[in-house]
C-alpha cells in the first residue's frame, strides 16, 4: 500500500533531480512557479510519477496543479480510485 | 559587397574533444578508425567506426540538461562554445549572432529509442521529452539557449553536404547585411543500430578502414561528432581585433538532378565552378583541396573526373585530400571539419594526408597527398567539397588570412 508519505518522497526526488534544488526546499505548499517548474517540467515529473505507479493522469487535472502538494493529492486520489 | 571573415573554431570528432586535437591527428596523418564500440548485436556487419573517444556527457553537461540532449546537440553545444570562446565573442555580441547548423540525421537517436520502447518492449507510454529532444532542429535550438544567440537561427538538412550549405547560409546573410557574427556548422550522431543496419543496407560500408582514392579502397566508415565555426564580416572583426583565421571567398551550390544515389561529375564541377565564380578567381589559383572523398568506388571516381573538367592543367599540380581518411564520414558534420581542416592548412601551410592510402585506383590519378602531410607551397587559396546523396552539392573557397 502506497502511502501519501511514500509519494512525498518519490516527488521531492524527482523534482530535487530535474530542478537542482536540495529536497530539504521543497515542501507541499511550495508552489511549482516558486520552484521554477515549467510546464515542460512538470509533464516530466508527472510522467516519472505515471510510470512509478501505473496510474495516468489526464490532460484536464495536470492543468489545475499549482503546488507540490496538488500532485500528491491527486496521485493519491488516482491510486485509491485504482484499489476500489 | 561584405567581405566574410572565420574568427572562431571549434569541433568534436573520432580524433578528439577540440579543433587542437582533430588538427593535431590531421597534421600526423593519424586515423580515428576503431572497432566500433557499445553495440553486441551480433548480425551487425559494421565493424569499425570513429567514435568520439572517451566521450562522457556527464562531464560536459548537467543531469537536468542531459535529459533535453540527444547526442547530435550534446555535439553541436561543444563544438560551438569553442567556437565563441576561440572567437571572443561576448554576451552583447551574441544577441545579434545568427546560426545555422547542418545535420543529416537530426534527432534519431531519442527517436530510435523511443520506438523500441513502444514497438520491442511494449510500452505504452512515451517520454514527454521525445519530441523537443528528437526534433531536427533540436541543436540549432539548444545552441542559441545554451550561448544566448538571439539572431536569426535555423537548421539546414543536405546529408552529407548539410554543413556546407549551412555555412553558404550564413555567408549569405553576413553579406547581406542581416547578421554581423553567426555560428555556423554541422552536427551528427549516427550510431544507433537502426541507422547502422540501414547503412549497411546501402553496401557501401567499409569492413574495415576507409582508403579514399586507393585501389582497394572498400567503402566509408562512418564518423560522428559537430564542428562549428564563428563567421562575421571582415569590418567587425577587424574593429574589435579579432584573430583572423581565413576568409570564405566562395561559395557554390548545384543540385546534379539525376540519382538518389549515384554522383553526377558534370554536378560536382558546377559546383565547384560557382564557388570559384564567387570567389573571383581562376582555379589556378587553388592551392589545396580538401576532397568530398568518401571511400566509396563510386564518388572517388567520379569526384576525381569533375577535378579535371574545373581545373584542367591545374589538376595534376593540385594537392588533393580526403581527410575522411582519419575523421571519417561523420554526415551532417563532415563539411565542417573538413573546412577547419581547410582553413588550419592554409593557416599553417600544410595539406594533411590522405590516410590509409595504398596504390592508385583506376581513374585515380590526382595528388593526393598519401599518408604523410605536405608543406604547401605559398597557397593563398583552398577549396573544400561536400557531395551529398541526391546529388546535393556545396563547395567552398577559402582564403588565407592576410
Amino acid at each position: 500500500m502506497v502511502t501519501k508519505s511514500d509519494i512525498e518522497k518519490t516527488l521531492k526526488e524527482s523534482i530535487a533531480r530535474q530542478k537542482m534544488v536540495s529536497e530539504s526546499e521543497i515542501t507541499p505548499e511550495s508552489t511549482l512557479d516558486e520552484l521554477g517548474i515549467t510546464s515542460l517540467d512538470s509533464i516530466s515529473l508527472v510522467f516519472d510519477i505515471e510510470d512509478q505507479y501505473g496510474i495516468e493522469v489526464p490532460n484536464e487535472e495536470l492543468k489545475k496543479l499549482r503546488t507540490v502538494g496538488d500532485i500528491i493529492d491527486g496521485v493519491e486520489k488516482l491510486l485509491a480510485a485504482q484499489n476500489r | 559587397m561584405k567581405t566574410v571573415a572565420i574568427t572562431g573554431l571549434g569541433c568534436v570528432s573520432g580524433l578528439g574533444l577540440d579543433a587542437d586535437a582533430c588538427w593535431q591527428a590531421l597534421r600526423e596523418g593519424k586515423s580515428g578508425i576503431q572497432p566500433l564500440k557499445g553495440f553486441d548485436e551480433s548480425d551487425l556487419k559494421v565493424a569499425t567506426a570513429a567514435q568520439v573517444p572517451d566521450y562522457r556527457p556527464e562531464k560536459h553537461f548537467q543531469p537536468a540538461q542531459l535529459g533535453l540532449l540527444d547526442r547530435h546537440s550534446q555535439f553541436a553545444l561543444l563544438a560551438a562554445r569553442e567556437a565563441v570562446a576561440n572567437a571572443g565573442l561576448n554576451e552583447a555580441h551574441r544577441k545579434t549572432m545568427a546560426a545555422v547548423i547542418g545535420t543529416g540525421c537530426g534527432g534519431k537517436e531519442t527517436d530510435e529509442l523511443t520506438y523500441q520502447k513502444l514497438y520491442k518492449e511494449e510500452k505504452r507510454r512515451v517520454h514527454p521529452f521525445t519530441i523537443p529532444r528528437g526534433m531536427p532542429s533540436a541543436a540549432s535550438s539548444q545552441v542559441t539557449m545554451d550561448l544566448g544567440i538571439q539572431g536569426p537561427a535555423f537548421t539546414v538538412a543536405s546529408a552529407c553536404a548539410s554543413t556546407n550549405h549551412a555555412i553558404a547560409q550564413a555567408v549569405l546573410m553576413i553579406r547581406a547585411g542581416l547578421a554581423e557574427t553567426a555560428i555556423a556548422g554541422g552536427t551528427d550522431a549516427p550510431f544507433t543500430y537502426g541507422l547502422l543496419k540501414s547503412w549497411e543496407a546501402l553496401r557501401i560500408l567499409s569492413p574495415d578502414t576507409c582508403r579514399p582514392f586507393s585501389r582497394d579502397r572498400k567503402g566509408l566508415v562512418l564518423g560522428e561528432g559537430a564542428g562549428m565555426v564563428v563567421l562575421e564580416s571582415l569590418d567587425h572583426a577587424e574593429r574589435r581585433g579579432a584573430a583572423i583565421h581565413g576568409l570564405i571567398r566562395g561559395i557554390g551550390m548545384s543540385a546534379d538532378a539525376s540519382h538518389i544515389t549515384d554522383p553526377s561529375p558534370e554536378g560536382a564541377a558546377r559546383a565547384m565552378q560557382a564557388a570559384l565564380d564567387d570567389a573571383g578567381i581562376s582555379a589556378d589559383s587553388i592551392g589545396y583541396l580538401n576532397a568530398h572523398g568518401t571511400g566509396t568506388q563510386l564518388n572517388d571516381l567520379s569526384e576525381t573526373r569533375a577535378i579535371h573538367a574545373v581545373f584542367g592543367d591545374h589538376a595534376g599540380r593540385l594537392a588533393v585530400s580526403s581527410t575522411k581518411s582519419m575523421h571519417g564520414h561523420a554526415l551532417g558534420a563532415a563539411g565542417a571539419l573538413e573546412l577547419i581542416a581547410t582553413v588550419l592548412a592554409l593557416k599553417e601551410q600544410m595539406a594533411p594526408p590522405t590516410a590509409n592510402f595504398t596504390e592508385p585506383g583506376e581513374g585515380c590519378d590526382l595528388d593526393y597527398v598519401p599518408n604523410q602531410a605536405r608543406p604547401l607551397k605559398n597557397a593563398r587559396f583552398a577549396m573544400s567539397n561536400a557531395f551529398a546523396f541526391g546529388g546535393l552539392n556545396a563547395v567552398l573557397v577559402v582564403e588565407r588570412a592576410a
